[in-house]
């Protein structure tokens, strides 16, 4: 299977502190890799590394062949990232929103439509989209950025926290539809401390605490080698 | 490009509100307004005013005064009463402003040079123009009188001589020099002439730079705060080019905005000094003097003034960074602003040359003392002086800008945070 992603003994520092220790792990086409661990763990440093935000103290990420540290505009070109959180701009109405991000990535008017249409589809937002993004719900936020993250097809999707602050259905909608695009060859890099969420998404793992990967493998691997029910439990035993 | 102008096109979408325009329309309505009233108080002040007088003299002196007083615009309204009190009663209790008691025996007491005054009542009914300035025009009329009755006793006592030569036996010609020019005329007139016209270029200026540098800062902060900057970052456009779009738009929309103020502004002052009649000798003065601003001495102003803007949106930038929300944003603009009023004040108020050298420096060091300084560098053709002022402002913004763009292409443009707590940066 041909690799996308390859992060290899990443390292970041904040000062004294060693917040990344030399992270390694691979990332497949047309897989949703998840990044599971406790707050502080490191997941988002990682994907913020990746995302081009932030740059490494040390270590090796390649994606298609490009390395970040020589190549950052071309992994933005590659890659759509989603940050935990994250909002839109609340005085532009959904539609606006979908144009101006499209903007960026399509060459042609016809490619920004076929994007803008594409998001139009994962949000379901109907008529809503030509309101204000202020006047939308949290999960209506969250469907509008995961619409905006997918609609270009990229190389690389980075999802930090999906479904976070959503509520029970809302975040069953978005996990199907990261399932959804998952199926149709888009790799996926996500992260999330919701251990359940991330065995029901990933096809495979790492396992993350304190800037250091525990291990790797499928969530059925994983909870063969160490006898567990769940990757909660998996996680647990990797600790010890 | 196509790129940059999506990205400007949002900014100035998101910065151009609808509060924006209710705010503008309500500035301009404001000024509109005070500038109408002013002018109503003005035409009042200057029509005829009523004046109750108690002449208790009928003499042709006291009868003499009274006419002066129609010639200035004052209608005489005799007071029915005998006595001062009842006069003054009875003024108070009509419409009158003001009131005129001519004690009996006035016309004759004068004529020996015999000091018996008038008495003049000014009832305050407000504290506005009209309301106060019947007061000065009567004294102006007692002066008139005052010379009149002297200018009399000259002529007859020296048939010969000009009695204003008498009273004034030293008199002087005034001369105002700029450069090789030479008028005849009074400094302070020119002076006072100069500093009325040009005293809109500092507000301008004043008001330019802290409407965009509020919305630089605030554009960025707000963009933290919403958690929107995290995903414009990675978005495949140069962080340069975010930089300048939010830049740009902030200039653009400060620029109109301020616009927009002054022609408020212009209602204002034109409200306020529309029927005030200027001196006609002194635009020639002016004129002679070359103290009015040719075309090239507006176009050195305007880039002046840009290049004071381009500084305040690059400083703008850099402390919009430091930001962590749209609050800690309004409380970083407070620099920028101490910045702006330290020239303006300075440029009112004191005459740079006259300042000691190290605060010279310090004052000449800041950027936006440059243009507030142009106006009179202009005129009085200090030419290096704008020259260097606008290479200086040039080379502090290219440093400003070579800062925020290697602040936007690092971590720090999300971990640089100024924490009020611990009082020191983080980087």
């Amino acid at each position: 299977m041909k690799t996308v992603l390859q992060v290899d003994g990443l390292k970041k520092t904040y000062g004294t502190l060693e917040a990344l220790k030399g992270v390694s792990f691979e990332v497949h086409e047309g897989e949703i890799f998840g990044l599971i661990g406790p707050n502080g763990a490191g997941k988002t440093t990682t994907l913020r590394i990746i995302s081009t935000l932030l740059s490494p103290s040390g270590g090796m990420v390649v994606l298609n062949g490009f390395d970040l540290k020589k190549n950052p505009e071309k992994f933005r070109e590659l890659i759509s990232y989603l940050p935990e959180e994250a909002g839109a701009y609340r005085n532009l109405t959904g539609m606006d929103y979908l144009r101006f991000m499209s903007n960026f990535y399509a060459e042609t008017a016809e490619r920004s439509e076929e994007y803008i249409n594409r998001a139009v589809a994962i949000a379901e937002l109907g008529n809503r989209l030509d309101e204000k993004v202020g006047t939308y719900s949290k999960g209506m936020v969250r469907k509008l950025l995961l619409a905006r993250a997918l609609m270009t097809k990229p190389v690389l999707t980075i999802l930090d926290e999906p479904t976070s602050g959503l509520d029970v259905i809302n975040s069953m909608e978005v996990r199907e539809i990261i399932k959804k695009f998952s199926r149709e060859g888009i790799s996926v890099l996500l992260s999330s401390h919701n251990m359940l969420e991330v065995e029901f998404l990933s096809s495979r793992v790492a396992l993350i605490n304190r800037g250091i990967i525990l291990d790797t493998g499928t969530p059925q691997e994983l909870k063969e080698k160490y006898s567990a029910p769940n990757l909660e439990v998996v996680f647990r035993s990797a600790l010890q | 490009m196509k790129k940059f102008f999506n990205l400007l096109r949002k900014e100035i979408k998101e910065l151009v509100t609808l509060q924006l325009f209710i705010s503008l329309l309500f500035t301009i309505g404001l000024f509109y307004f005070i500038g109408q009233m002013a002018k109503k108080e003005i035409k009042k002040a200057m029509t005829v005013q009523k004046v109750s007088v108690l002449d208790l003299d009928q003499s042709p002196l006291s009868k003499s005064l009274l006419d002066n007083l129609r010639l200035m615009n004052f209608q005489v309204e005799f007071s029915k009463t005998a006595g001062q009190e009842e006069a003054i009663q009875s003024a108070k209790d009509s419409d009158a402003n003001l009131l005129l008691v001519i004690p009996g025996g006035f016309g004759e007491s004068v004529s020996k040079f015999e000091m018996q005054p008038i008495e003049t009542y000014t009832f305050l009914r407000s504290f506005s123009i009209s309301g106060t300035k019947n007061s000065a025009i009567l004294g102006a009329v007692v002066k008139a009188v005052n010379s009149y009755i002297s200018d009399d006793f000259l002529k007859k006592k020296f048939p010969d001589m000009n009695p204003d030569n008498l009273k004034n036996p030293i008199k002087s010609r005034d001369y105002v020099i700029v450069k090789n020019r030479m008028a005849e005329g009074s400094a302070s007139s020119v002076t006072s002439f100069v500093y009325s016209q040009s005293i809109v270029v500092p507000i301008i200026l004043m008001m330019i730079i802290i409407y965009s540098s509020q919305m630089v800062i605030s554009a960025i902060a707000m963009e933290k705060q919403n958690k929107t900057l995290e995903t414009l970052l990675t978005v495949p456009i140069g962080r340069t080019s975010i930089v300048s779009a939010k830049m740009l738009a902030s200039g653009l929309v400060g620029l109109i905005s301020a616009i927009i103020y002054m022609i408020g502004f212009k209602y204002y002052m034109g409200g306020l000094m529309s029927d005030v009649p200027v001196a006609a000798n002194i635009g020639n003065v002016i004129h002679k003097l070359g103290l009015s601003l040719s075309a090239n001495g507006y176009i050195l102003l305007g880039i002046s003034l840009f290049a004071a803007i381009l500084c305040a949106l690059a400083l703008a930038t850099i402390l919009g960074v430091l930001a962590e929300d749209y609050r800690s944003a309004q409380s970083l603009l407070m620099p920028v602003i101490f910045l702006v009023m330290i020239p303006y004040f300075i440029s009112f108020f004191s005459d740079m040359n006259s300042l000691s050298v190290p605060l010279k420096v310090f004052i000449l060091a800041i950027p936006f003392t440059h243009p507030f300084l142009a106006t009179q560098n202009i005129l009085l053709e200090n030419y290096q002086s704008i020259f260097l002022g606008i290479l200086y402002m040039l080379i502090f913004f290219a440093v400003l800008v070579f800062i925020a763009a290697r602040i936007f292409s690092t971590d720090k443009v999300l971990t640089m945070k100024l924490k009020w707590r611990r009082k020191r940066l983080l980087f």
